[in-house]
């Protein structure tokens, strides 16, 4: 078996607050392959954003820093790289589009300007080539009539324009991994579904490898191939998308496939209420406790929940999750 | 019975500098039965928050009528308007914005009624602990400040404030869509509660297609400040006639349609044309599949088809449209 692009192992992220350091991701290993896209789940706080920001070395420091793991990026750790090394790896081997738009575009240089300055720091081309090749991205993120719209402003175009212009960005240097948190977020329906046109693009025509954080269940379904499921800093499942939304396993992840209404044929007269995950998600200062973080609003919970933690334990290949009923069913 | 909502020929036009005006919304109809909830729905800039907060008062109307229960409010002034405050209320998206970081949660509860005068302050005081139990917050977290609780919490209070005046109609304008996937959940079944249990009726804003589908009775699509098509829920999802309706039904991710072709998907080219000078004909027509040249020289006017299913479309009876419609309607079927 060829080793994956990417191999996260163990990763532990704390943030210092006083004297203390509260770890927000916890023991947590992942693989990408080439040309794979992996959706990342969970609410708000579930440390989705900030495991993202690790693999580029941006995690705000301080207060935050990587206190233990491995980053294996082809095999080399890029926990330990120094900040030259993750100048070349950010934007060349790995980048990022995130979800707001409008404050990740600087207002004050046209957005040709925007892409070709990312070519020439990353190619070392001259002025006329990089402004050559930002406007040849446009045109490939479908941008109608690229020569003209290179010269435009941020604020001169609409939302989607600007989120096909971040994605430009991230694209201009081919990158092996594009990151995208929630790229989709603040965009209508039909914009969305022209980005993800594109994503899908990229992944057949340059072999990219995808990472989409999103809680939006729909669109993990319809866009990636595996699916983890964080909670409180912890991956609780992983498996094939189909065995995510047919399937799931973990009381969590089944409260997230059950509790959004879905567009369906024929609808109904009278809607059921929508299944509920009571309380919200636990600060990560509360979580030195012992037991399953996800007991206090779990609807299965047994005594051994509060006790123990349940580790991640495989239930068939490439399949895993982290419960004690699950596994006490599977023992 | 008298609706709830009445609305004629709204339309609200803004002045932009450069002469001419934006047609944020231009010649919109539509009725609200009381103990339903109406769903407006559309793209960013279609006009549904416009037209919503012109049934609310609280943006200019330019022409048409606004009748509430009955009564005319489009120029309701004064001691006129205050009455109708007290019956439409706003629930608004944001639940960290639309509440005042410096007052405390019983407080914000209780400012519509010190407004609009209504009971002594001890029945007011009563009221907001009536309010609190009633969406599920303690009544000891009445002395607490918005930053104290969480997002869904906050949307709470957004509702018990909307509901302090007994109004009988509150416009929600996207209630949900900043609340985590979880707590969205939690607000849905609130607000779907309430209507049951108090006979409120909702104008309610949202681009989620799902979210419209499982809480309104009536849905009107909008697109660029008009309506293109309207209809019961079981109408517009079962029998989707506007080509920008199976548009908007085909773009929404669903996890039913896991592994279906991406072909079989619709997809919109472009953005939508310019609110300042909308084109002559069908406004839809440059994005449209089906557009022919009667399309883009003369705009359909909303017929009504069958029941209270309506649609402005010239060509929303022609074979190939109509078959478009089924394969959406159908690719939403369980597996």
């Amino acid at each position: 078996m060829t080793a994956p692009l990417l191999s996260v192992r163990n990763l532990e992220i704390a943030f210092r607050s006083g004297r203390d350091d509260i770890p927000v991701v916890r023991d947590l290993s992942f693989d990408l392959g080439a040309g794979e896209t992996l959706g990342i789940v969970g609410e708000s706080g579930c440390g989705k954003s900030i495991t993202a920001l690790s693999l580029l070395g941006l995690v705000p420091s301080p207060p935050g820093r990587v206190t233990r793991g491995q980053i294996l990026f082809q095999g080399e750790d890029l926990v330990q790289a120094g900040e030259r090394r993750l100048n070349e790896v950010r934007g060349n081997e790995i980048s990022m589009v995130f979800q707001e738009p409008m404050t990740s575009l600087n207002p004050v240089y046209t957005i040709g300007e925007q892409i070709a300055e990312t070519a020439r720091v990353h190619f070392g081309l001259s002025r006329a080539k990089a402004w050559a090749r930002a406007v040849e991205m446009l045109s490939l993120v479908g941008i109608p009539s690229p020569n003209r719209r290179a010269h435009d402003y941020p604020h001169q175009l609409s939302g989607g324009m600007r989120q096909r212009v971040m994605i430009a960005i991230a694209l201009v240097c081919e990158p092996k991994i594009l990151i995208a948190d929630e790229p989709t977020t603040a965009l209508d329906v039909t914009v969305q579904a022209q980005i993800f046109d594109l994503f899908n693009d990229l992944r057949r025509d340059f072999g990219a490898a995808i990472i989409l954080i999103t809680h939006d269940i729909g669109v993990v379904a319809q866009m990636t191939d595996r699916v983890m499921v964080m909670y409180a800093g912890r991956k609780i499942e992983e498996g094939p998308v189909a065995d995510f939304v047919r399937d799931p396993r973990h009381p969590y992840t089944s409260g997230l496939v059950s509790c959004i209404p879905r567009l369906t044929m024929p609808p109904s007269d009278d809607p059921e209420p929508l299944f509920e995950i009571p309380g919200v998600v636990p600060a990560p200062r509360d979580l030195n406790r012992p037991g399953c973080p996800f007991a206090p609003r779990c609807a299965r919970v047994m005594p051994r929940c509060r006790d123990e933690n349940p580790g991640l334990e495989p239930l068939a290949p490439g399949r895993m999750v982290a419960c004690w009923q699950e596994q006490e069913v599977a023992a | 019975m008298t609706n709830v909502l009445e609305v004629q020929d709204l339309k609200v036009h803004f002045p932009i500098r450069k002469g001419g005006k934006v047609h944020a919304v231009d010649g919109v109809s539509f009725t609200l039965a009381p103990g339903t909830a109406f769903g407006l729905v559309g793209e960013s800039g279609s006009g549904k928050t416009t037209a919503a907060m012109a049934c609310a008062r609280l943006t200019p109307i330019t022409s048409g009528t606004v009748r509430l229960n009955g009564r005319d409010i489009t120029h309701a002034a004064g001691a006129e308007l205050k009455a109708a405050r007290r019956e439409v209320q706003v629930v608004f998206q944001d639940p960290y914005a639309s509440l005042n970081p410096r007052e405390r949660a019983g407080a914000i509860v209780r400012r519509p009624m010190d407004l609009l005068d209504i009971g002594t302050p001890a029945e007011r005081e009563a009221r907001v602990d009536e309010l609190f139990a009633l969406v599920g917050l303690r009544p000891d977290q009445k002395d607490l400040f918005p930053h104290q609780f969480s997002g869904g919490q906050r949307q709470r209070i957004g509702v018990a404030r909307a509901l302090a005046t007994r109004p009988g109609l509150i416009v929600c304008d996207e209630p949900v869509s900043a609340l985590d996937v979880a707590i969205q959940a939690q607000i849905l079944n609130l607000l779907g509660r309430l209507k049951r249990d108090l006979g409120l009726s909702y104008l309610f804003i949202s681009h989620d297609l799902a979210v419209v589908q499982h809480l309104c009775d009536q849905i009107a699509v909008m697109y660029l400040g008009q309506v293109v098509e309207i209809g019961s829920r079981r109408e517009l999802f079962t029998r989707p006639m506007h080509p920008y309706t199976h548009a908007l039904i085909s773009a929404v991710p669903s996890p039913e349609r896991i592994g279906m072709e991406a072909g079989a998907r619709i997809r919109l080219q472009g953005d939508p044309p310019s609110p300042i000078s909308p084109p002559p004909g069908c406004r839809f027509a440059g994005r449209c599949d089906f557009a022919q040249d009667r399309c883009r020289q003369t705009a359909p006017q909303l017929q009504r088809k069958d029941g209270s299913h309506a649609v402005a479309c010239h060509r929303a009876e022609d074979p190939d449209v109509m078959a478009a419609g089924t394969a959406q309607a159908l690719a939403l079927q369980p597996g």
